[in-house]
């Protein structure tokens, strides 16, 4: 399991670094400025390596990337030194807001689930829907007109301290509310479903006839067999909130991976781009394990 | 079964949003690149409203910056719909095939799709608005062939397929006219999932700055744009917000009217 995850990860940056090998551009004509001789260009070309053969370079971006060494950025600066104070912001954003979306969307999945077909049901099945096709930073205006601009109760910018993390937990509340909303609606409906899919299973029904309380019925005989399936759900929400993360980072001025990411789109500096994605891959699959782990404790307590 | 309860209700509000989204540039009363009023200007007479940071029409940009979002969602949502028929139904017809599509999708998903368009449009400077589609398509289609993959293994093991392949049927000739045609239900709702999902990724290369460059009128680029003057002139940034927000519910409640209810398996797609 941890070696096929391993491989596929594997596999993944291999696909990066081929992409970005492949499709026409450079690190050295991005970089140009005017008036630069193709002299100049070809000079910067051979500081950056990008003059060796692709075979080497790949097996040198690779062969970097267990001790950390995510390669150098079009203008010459280590990846790693760009992104060690820009990552951990950025998962400390989306780690709160996988959290907040776990948490919702168990809650209204479960709160539904014991009413199937009622009104509240059918009210957080339809909010669900009409919430998860909406691109975050849609939800991010609409957040900082009411509760920052219209409200005034929380700030529509974040400050950074000298150490480079948010001068203060406010400023977390509006970006982690505007990657939740959507995800939530997602999680909702894998919940929801998934609920619905193990109320159906024999041993359910017989605890029904036992006599048992509905939401002893939910705690104990139908949450279990679903966990798995919500597990899978939330884990598959973690690329979207790292996605999600860079674009709302730059509504919020948020110091994460999305401002790095910001200047590298100028820059168009694709090196940072796959140091990044390398990170956003690395942390996906260590996710993806453990929602592995979740199912085969689960298949493990049944058996 | 409650696809079909009221279905043109659900239908009819995507199918106006698009369409208005479509002809809107021949109906904005302002050019969309010359300044008609002061920057940031509030609400009056000459633009409805308002003005944007260059002072330019708003309600003119709002109408001119669908067309390409609409376009460009539609290109990708046929594409990835189509790519993904094509492989599943060879897939289900030849296994080893199917393998590698699976182990495809295992990989794409460890990278998100932003990420993903990033990496692509960066790394083809020349590529533009083609660059954004294709990353689009290359991202959605392993998704979409775990879809498909599902309803077309059960066509493929019936009896008048396996009849037709005994009886010397080319490959070709099995995908078109044996297993396709019996998957439109799936084929329809996945084109309705696969546009929701690329409004959802166009409109963010937008707003990363990726896809249109700035002369141009987009809603994703006039959000971007006027964030700035969000106090003066609220307007350019909460209508074209207010678009996309409403393209993306309407379409959304669109496609799950076409999708048929079958509990778990029409969740996870995206």
């Amino acid at each position: 399991m941890l070696l096929k995850r391993a491989a596929l990860l594997a596999l993944l940056l291999a696909l990066v670094f081929c992409a970005v090998e492949l499709l026409p551009g450079d690190a050295a004509n991005a970089t140009s400025e005017r008036g630069e001789s193709a002299a100049d260009i070809d000079r910067r070309r051979a500081l950056l390596g990008l003059d060796r053969p692709v075979l080497e370079r790949f097996w040198d971006w690779m062969s970097g990337l267990p001790t950390g060494d995510l390669g150098t950025s079009a203008r010459g600066e280590p990846v790693t030194d760009l992104l060690s104070t820009a990552f951990p912001n950025t998962l400390l954003l989306g780690g709160i807001a996988l959290l907040l979306t776990a948490t919702l969307s168990l809650t209204l999945g479960c709160w539904a689930a014991l009413r199937p077909g009622g009104r509240t049901d059918r009210a957080v099945s339809g909010t669900a829907t009409a919430v998860l096709a909406l691109p975050e930073f849609v939800v991010a205006v609409a957040l900082v007109l009411v509760l920052s601009l219209w409200t005034g109760w929380l700030p529509a910018v974040t400050l950074t301290d000298v150490d480079g993390t948010p001068d203060s937990w406010t400023m977390l509340v509006l970006p982690a509310l505007a990657l939740t909303i959507p995800q939530t609606g997602w999680n909702v409906r894998i919940v929801r479903a998934a609920l619905a899919d193990e109320a159906r299973a024999p041993h359910v029904e017989t605890a029904v006839l036992d006599g048992l309380p509905p939401h002893r019925v939910l705690t104990h005989h139908v949450l279990p067999g679903a966990l798995p399936t919500i597990a899978a759900g939330l884990a598959t929400s973690t690329g979207m909130l790292l996605g999600g993360a860079v674009v709302v980072e730059t509504i919020f001025n948020y110091p994460g991976i999305g401002s790095v990411l910001a200047s590298a789109v100028t820059d168009r500096d694709s090196p940072v781009i796959a140091g990044v994605t390398a990170l956003a891959g690395a942390v996906i699959t260590v996710v993806l394990l453990l929602a592995d782990l979740v199912r085969d404790l689960m298949a493990g307590g049944r058996r | 079964m409650t696809t079909t309860r009221g279905f043109p209700l659900r239908v009819l509000p995507a199918l106006l949003l698009v369409t208005l989204a479509l002809c809107g540039p021949w109906i904005a009363p302002h050019a969309i690149d010359t300044p008609v009023t002061a920057p940031y200007a509030e609400p009056g007479a000459d633009a409805v409203l308002g003005g944007d940071q260059l002072g330019r029409d708003v309600l003119s940009r709002l109408l001119a910056g669908g067309r390409e979002l609409v376009v460009s969602s539609l290109l990708v949502a046929v594409l990835v719909t189509a790519v993904a028929a094509v492989l599943s139904a060879v897939g289900a017809l030849r296994p080893a095939v199917g393998r590698i599509v699976e182990r495809a999708a295992d990989v794409l998903m460890l990278l998100p799709a932003v990420l993903g368009i990033l990496l692509v449009t960066l790394s083809w400077p020349g590529g533009g608005r083609l660059a954004v589609v294709a990353a689009a398509v290359a991202l959605g289609v392993p998704y979409a062939v775990r879809l498909v993959a599902g309803a077309a293994a059960p066509v493929a093991a019936t009896g008048y397929v396996e009849a037709a392949a005994a009886g010397g049927e080319r490959l070709w000739h099995l995908v078109w006219r044996e297993i396709l045609p019996n998957l439109r239900a799936t084929l329809l709702a996945l084109f309705g999932l696969r546009f929701v999902a690329a409004v959802y990724l166009v409109a963010t290369a937008g707003f990363l700055q990726v896809g249109p460059q700035p002369p141009a009128a987009d809603w994703a680029l006039m959000i971007r744009e006027n964030s700035a003057g969000i106090l003066l002139n609220p307007w350019a940034v909460v209508a074209p917000s207010a678009a996309i927000g409403l393209l993306a519910l309407s379409v959304n409640l669109a496609a799950a009217a076409l999708a048929p209810q079958t509990g778990r398996k029409a969740v996870p797609v995206l």
